[in-house]
């Protein structure tokens, strides 16, 4: 099965570049940061340089295991699903389901080793890059030697690569599986995460506005909202489709194909709702700190700039897999629709109109991630403001806002159009042909 | 040759023409210059309206192609065709669609359905397209007629074949085209649906006036068209009407006869 693991990598390659990039990148981060705890741990480092280069690995670490795990999984889903005939023509010629999970997770380490080893290179110089950045501003003294060592460069590949592998498997026994989603389990997690989200929101209040951790209850309260909404959201999006004015046939047939896709677009709207939440709400809240500090006329402290720094990389960090999730899920989820354009457009639909019913099905999409997203961030950055400046909406949200939006609205609607131009240009007749 | 042309979309209402379908020397090649294949070669033919035809030939005799190029779906390389008295003209595909619409509909052989609409809304679905008011009477009562009138809600998934194409046949007939263009309507179904699909395209011609040009392989299929088309290497080799399946699959069989082998 590894034989063939490899060889239907070799014979695809395109197929994989999703999964190896989202490796690539992972490990790229993971190794970075990592990289701080060899640097720490060399001779004559001091105190506060060691502090700082230890929380920087750790909290970026952290996260980076977490998005390589969701990005992994999120490629390797949508590989596997259009992969289906051919997973089903191997059980057909005697592959056992366990065979086929092999052959899968195979594939993904294969993978996975491959996107680690190609990061080691591009993890050297930025963690270097990051070292420089730190010594910069401060933080870490001059003196200390950039070093990449067994920290680094063990997490990096062991993370990776159990990360692609647990990805795989869950990916490989949805599909041999069917459909068996545990609907209760999931209603459970999405209220547990919107409670404990309100209780992390709403116990900002509780602190007072000096305190060095202010930021991170309704951080995390964002969050767990967010993740709670995004868990409800293919229902809230079903919800959302019932209420809409249908103008004009894209518009009709564009919440037709939503409804009946609401299940499958649960992860496109999932990277919407948390991209928007988590940015929105971190450089929001960043922003109020930082303006408040200099209003306040202090000298901001190590700690703050970590926390400053730390901000800015791990929103730039969700903003990068973020983009690459959408854009791949996107990607394949239009192109897998060649066979449907061509039959609304042998039922009298002009490219145009497909073109519309898509643009439409974006914008439905992406508006109905926004506001989710929007919900969360604000239960987090009102508490934050409040609390901070007395104020209820800081001045600097509807920048941010706006920002965070543009980014998504370009990344869903962009990705979407494009591909669907693409496969415009087979004709209908042959079209329709190819999956028949 | 004195000949009913319009140039202006839309404007079949200008009182019928009297042939439905109208091919001059259209000719259609694919490939590149070395290994070209000729799947048309300077095809001319004209369509009565009201008539049921059949087209039929070996595999490759370019049967499909004719009904691509006749129907607007596929630009000929060369030569003219008129659909009710209007030429195809038109470049880009958005042209080609608005031709089409009002003019032809299509029954294919994988029916073609929408997975994510009801039947009742595969049915009004050209309507829509194409800026049209939708008859919901009309569309029940067509669908009625080709004896779906209770599955109006169900999805395409939850019928079988023969119910499947019934709908498509809906849908080609809900906007009243001129002409109907049937790739292998039944080619995936059992006979007693075949019948039922066949027997349908027959009182489309009849009680409603229309002309439904049908590609087929299958003789007994044949045999329910007012007349037959025989084809061999892209071009046409002989007519029959009044076809019988056996005299259909006699003249099919010895096709070869008659044309010298192209080489």
């Amino acid at each position: 099965m590894l034989v063939l693991a490899l060889r239907s990598i070799r014979q695809r390659p395109g197929r994989f570049l999703a999964t190896l990039l989202s490796a690539f990148l992972g490990a790229a981060i993971i190794m970075t940061f990592n990289s701080m705890h060899d640097t720490a741990a060399g001779d004559g480092v001091d105190a506060v340089s060691s502090e700082t280069l230890g929380t920087a690995a750790g909290v970026v670490g952290g996260y980076g295991t977490l998005l390589v795990f969701f990005a992994v999984a999120s490629t390797l889903t949508v590989n596997v699903r259009q992969r289906a005939a051919e997973l089903e023509l191997l059980r057909c010629s005697g592959a056992t389901p366990a065979q086929i999970k092999r052959m899968v997770v195979g594939e993904a380490v294969a993978v996975a080793l491959a996107g680690a080893a190609l990061a080691v290179g591009p993890a050297m110089l930025g963690g270097r890059a990051l070292l420089e950045m730190f010594q910069d501003s401060g933080q870490v003294a001059r003196s200390v030697d950039y070093a990449f060592g067994p920290i680094a460069l063990l997490s990096g590949v062991d993370i990776t690569l159990v990360a692609a592998a647990g990805a795989a498997f869950l990916a490989v026994r949805r599909v041999t599986r069917g459909r068996g989603e545990r609907a209760g389990a999931k209603r459970f997690l999405a209220y547990a995460a919107l409670v404990a989200g309100a209780a992390g929101a709403g116990s900002t209040f509780l602190s007072s506005a000096t305190d060095e951790a202010l930021m991170a209850a309704p951080a995390y309260g964002a969050i767990l909202l967010s993740v709670g909404l995004a868990l409800l959201s293919p229902g809230l999006l079903r919800g959302v489709l019932g209420r809409l004015p249908q103008a004009g046939p894209s518009v009709w047939l564009a919440v037709r194909n939503l409804r009946e896709r609401a299940a499958h677009l649960a992860g496109i709207l999932v990277a919407l709702i948390l991209f928007t939440a988590v940015s929105t709400a971190t450089l929001t809240m960043q922003a109020v700190e930082s303006d408040a500090v200099k209003a306040s006329g202090l000298v901001k402290s190590v700690d703050a700039k970590n926390l400053e720094t730390l901000n800015l990389t791990v929103v730039g960090i969700i903003a990068v897999f973020v983009c690459l999730m959408l854009v791949n899920s996107l990607y394949a989820a239009t192109t897998y629709r060649s066979r449907e354009f061509g039959q609304q457009r042998l039922a009298g639909a002009t490219p145009g109109q497909v073109l519309r019913v898509v643009a439409a099905e974006g914008v439905i999409l992406t508006l109905t991630g926004v506001v989710l997203g929007t919900v969360a961030a604000l239960a987090g950055v009102v508490p934050f403001t409040v609390v901070r400046t007395d104020a209820v909406l800081p001045d600097q949200f509807a920048g941010v806002w706006l920002a965070m939006v543009s980014v998504t609205a370009a990344v869903t609607l962009g990705t979407s159009l494009a591909t669907a131009r693409r496969v415009l240009r087979t004709p209908a007749v042959g079209a329709v042909a190819l999956a028949a | 040759m004195t000949m009913f042309r319009t140039r202006t979309r839309g404007g079949h209402d200008q009182g019928p023409a009297p042939e439905a379908l109208r091919l001059v020397k259209v000719t259609r090649t694919y490939g590149t210059a070395e290994n070209a294949v000729t799947a048309l070669d300077g095809v001319t033919l004209s369509l009565a309206r009201s008539t049921f035809t059949a087209v039929m030939g070996p595999s490759g005799s370019g049967k499909s192609t004719l009904l691509q190029c006749a129907a607007g779906l596929e630009r000929p390389d060369s030569g003219i065709v008129w659909v009710d008295g209007a030429e195809l003209t038109g470049g880009t595909e958005a042209e080609l669609t608005r031709f089409r619409r009002g003019r032809v509909g299509f029954v294919f052989q994988q029916y073609n359905l929408l997975d994510t609409l009801t039947v009742a809304q595969n049915t009004v679905l050209p309507l829509k397209l194409a800026g049209r008011r939708v008859d919901r009477r009309r569309v029940t009562e067509i669908l009625t007629a080709v004896g779906l009138g209770d599955r109006l809600g169900h999805r395409p998934a939850q019928l079988s074949g023969g119910q499947r194409q019934r709908v498509a046949i809906a849908r080609a007939l809900v906007t009243e085209p001129r002409v109907i263009f049937a790739d292998e309507p039944t080619g995936a179904l059992d006979t007693r649906s075949a019948r039922q699909v066949l027997l349908l395209l027959q009182e489309a011609v009849r009680v409603h006036g229309r002309t439904v040009v049908m590609v087929t392989h299958d003789p007994v299929a044949a045999s329910y068209a007012d007349s037959v088309v025989f084809l061999a290497d892209g071009r046409p080799v002989g007519r029959m009407d009044a076809p019988t399946p056996d005299a259909v699959a006699e003249r099919l069989a010895h096709l070869g006869d008659d044309v010298t082998a192209g080489v």
